[in-house]
């Protein structure tokens, strides 16, 4: 049903050009989707649709790289498909905050209040082991 | 939301009709001041400006002193077309727009921008 919506031309992209297009497509149907997104999970007081668009936008220049348009279209239809996913509300707050908010290096500095006096080794020492 | 009120006030006023048949002694100034259109919704440019400026500068790529009304995103600011892309989704919802992809395409620049927003009819 939600994924009707949003159906995308069937990936043929011809050339660089084309596919750089759908790109772009895809990259606005995801941002006009985070208010729906917000409300689905509740992620007011966790993330701005600021913050999520820049994540958005960082997961694409992921792979900014790739110059044949037929993987392009293969990573699109992945994005398409993570997109409806998380739009019909197959997965849940935690999966969302866990892949797009907080990163490896922790984005969200929303610490719990058991952790304000944990001290800077610890810090370091749950985020990796070389410092 | 104004005009709603004032649209309201107007359906409940009861104005005496004179009936005047020689000549309307109407003042020059009453005829160039509308004190009850609705006509006047429309942002202002100035306000316009503001806002477009705010955005751009609270974009975490961009450095807030650079940017000026005329600046383009892609050759002063050093952003790449996906930035550019982001910036005008940006705009899209302050705005409360939906720009169609090719009008989105031609936006380079924060004076096109501005100059979009401000000619867009339901721009708030």
């Amino acid at each position: 049903m939600a994924f009707a919506m949003r159906v995308k031309v069937p990936p043929n992209s011809a050339t660089l050009q084309e596919a750089r297009h759908q790109t772009f497509d895809f990259f606005r149907t995801a941002c006009r989707s985070i208010p729906s997104i917000m409300d689905i999970y509740n992620l007011y007081d966790v993330v701005t649709p600021a913050q999520l668009r820049s994540t958005i936008a960082a997961e694409i220049r992921k792979n900014a790289h790739i110059t044949n348009p037929k993987v392009i279209d293969m990573l699109l239809f992945k994005g398409m498909e993570e997109l409806s996913n998380i739009t019909e509300h197959a997965k849940q707050r935690h999966h969302i905050i866990g892949q797009y908010v907080v990163g490896n290096h922790g984005l969200v500095q929303d610490v719990a209040t058991k952790d304000e006096n944990i001290s800077n080794f610890l810090k370091n020492f749950y985020k990796t082991n070389y410092f | 939301m104004a005009s709603a009120l004032r649209t309201a006030i107007l359906g409940h006023l009861r104005v005496p009709v004179v009936a005047n048949g020689s000549k309307l002694l109407t003042p020059l100034w009453t005829t160039s001041l509308r004190s009850m259109s609705s006509h006047d919704d429309h942002l202002e440019k100035t306000q316009v400006i503001d806002r477009i400026l705010d955005i751009v500068k609270s974009f975490p790529k961009v450095d807030p002193s650079k940017v000026t009304p005329e600046v383009h995103f892609q050759k002063d600011l050093g952003l790449d077309s996906l930035d550019n892309v982001e910036i005008i989704m940006a705009i899209e919802e302050e705005f409360k727009l939906e720009i169609p992809d090719k009008e989105a395409d031609k936006i380079d620049s924060c004076a096109l921008a501005i100059e979009y927003v401000y000619n867009h009819p339901m721009a708030s």
